[in-house]
């Protein structure tokens, strides 16, 4: 049996496949995942989760969450999590931009600072993986 | 007596605002199912969070009961904090002044047991009726409604971490509306800080490996534990207030729909005095010419 992916992020269930590898963005290093994975939870960064089936890989930008790994099964609590293909390079480039002018604005110790710069890596991960 | 003209001018009235009620009930209708299906949509990302806080919580008590994370511990209660949501628009029957009346109901009921309780508000109405009330509020949420996000629910649910974190509050509880069905909503208050880390079944004794660290997961996971409550709570009020709104609406347009019926009889009635009373002069006019 392979192994199984589910993508769910606070608003939908993005995704549910069977599939034979997950490469994810942890945050202490990208990782990948095969059949028969050790029992398994990590952190992950905004970037990209890329899941291959049948040789085909599948690319997906993810805004940070969980990653949990048990008997086979993958479960990735996403804060937002988009398909490759479906991503809007215009409005990630603004958003970018828009995220970068605020955080020129705020000091280190701003209670806000860690959220924009959180956003700066979204929407940079976001661009680097649109139409991929 | 009114006059035909009067009864006419009034049956008029009432058809209009029988149109008017019809349409908001069939809007409230659409808008009832998309939130109940957005309700619906956050169910496997809850279950799965909750199983995953449960996992690396219940490991956590099991190992090390002494650091127990400050948003989980329990301490002594001396400020509470009450988020009251309600919508921003009215006629949605007793869905808003349910909520305030619960709302007093808590205070008066726990009074005693903080030092303080302060609110804070989601929704224009909780806004004007407290004030109206002449009950301090904290803090007003505004244009939460319009456009409802996770990220919202989420800057929401980090700002009373925060604050919790830094000792300003020490309780905190969501009053809102419970979606039942399309005809019922229950106003509950629910505690939301600090946490009640959801329970764990037996089967969960699986030895993960976690990275960064447990203490680090349990970091991240609770916050967002927290901003799934108020997201739940929001969606859930928001689709108690559809609810509340069609039913409303639903019998605002039977009641116009009797209304109608009742001036309808008496306008035909007064119609048919009217038209008796012409025949008895003619005939009187004839009978005195004979």
């Amino acid at each position: 049996m392979a192994l199984t992916l589910d993508i769910v992020t606070p608003e939908r269930r993005v995704l549910s496949v069977t599939c034979d590898e997950v490469r994810a963005p942890g945050v202490q290093g990208g990782f990948g995942i095969r059949r028969g994975h050790t029992s398994f939870m990590s952190s992950l960064e905004p970037g990209r989760l890329t899941y291959v089936e049948g040789g085909r890989e599948h690319h997906f930008a993810i805004g940070g969450g969980f990653l949990q790994v048990a008997d086979d099964k993958v479960i990735v609590l996403a804060d937002t999590a988009e398909a490759a293909a479906d991503i809007d390079v215009g409005r990630a480039q603004l958003a970018l931009a828009d995220a970068r002018e605020k955080l020129k604005k705020l000091t280190v110790d701003d209670r806000n600072h860690a959220e924009e710069e959180a956003r700066v890596r979204r929407a940079a991960a976001r661009i680097g993986i649109a139409g991929t | 007596m009114p006059s035909l003209r009067d009864i006419r001018n009034r049956i008029t009235s009432v058809k209009s605002t029988r149109q008017i009620t019809k349409a908001m009930k069939m809007v409230a209708a659409a808008k009832l199912r998309r939130a109940q299906d957005a309700v619906l949509k956050t169910r496997p990302y809850v279950q799965l969070l909750d199983k995953a806080l449960g996992l690396v919580a219940a490991r956590a008590a099991a190992e090390e009961p002494e650091s127990v994370h400050p948003l989980v511990a329990q301490r002594e209660a001396r400020v509470a904090e009450v988020v009251v949501i309600t919508s921003d628009r009215g006629l949605a029957g007793g869905f808003n002044s349910n909520i305030i009346r619960r709302t007093q109901r808590f205070l008066t009921e726990n009074g005693d047991r903080f030092e303080r309780i302060e609110l804070s508000t989601i929704g224009r109405k909780a806004k004007d009726f407290l004030k109206a009330r002449k009950l301090a509020t904290r803090k007003d949420f505004p244009g939460v409604h319009q456009g409802l996000s996770y990220e919202k629910a989420e800057a929401i649910g980090q700002e009373f971490v925060t604050r919790y974190l830094a000792g300003e509050v020490d309780a905190v509880f969501l009053c809102y509306n419970e979606f039942k069905s399309a005809i019922a909503q229950t106003p509950v208050v629910v505690q939301f800080l600090p946490l009640q880390p959801p329970a764990v079944e037996a089967e969960a004794a699986i030895d993960f490996i976690y990275e960064p660290s447990r203490e680090a997961l349990l970091a991240e996971l609770l916050p967002r534990h927290v901003a799934m409550q108020v997201w739940r709570a929001l969606l859930e009020s928001a689709a108690s207030e559809h609810g509340a709104r069609m039913s409303a609406m639903e019998s605002a347009t039977k009641n116009a729909e009797e209304m109608i019926a009742a001036l309808t009889l008496q306008y035909n009635r007064a119609r048919q005095a009217y038209v008796t009373k012409e025949l008895m002069e003619i005939v009187g006019g004839a009978e005195a010419l004979k």
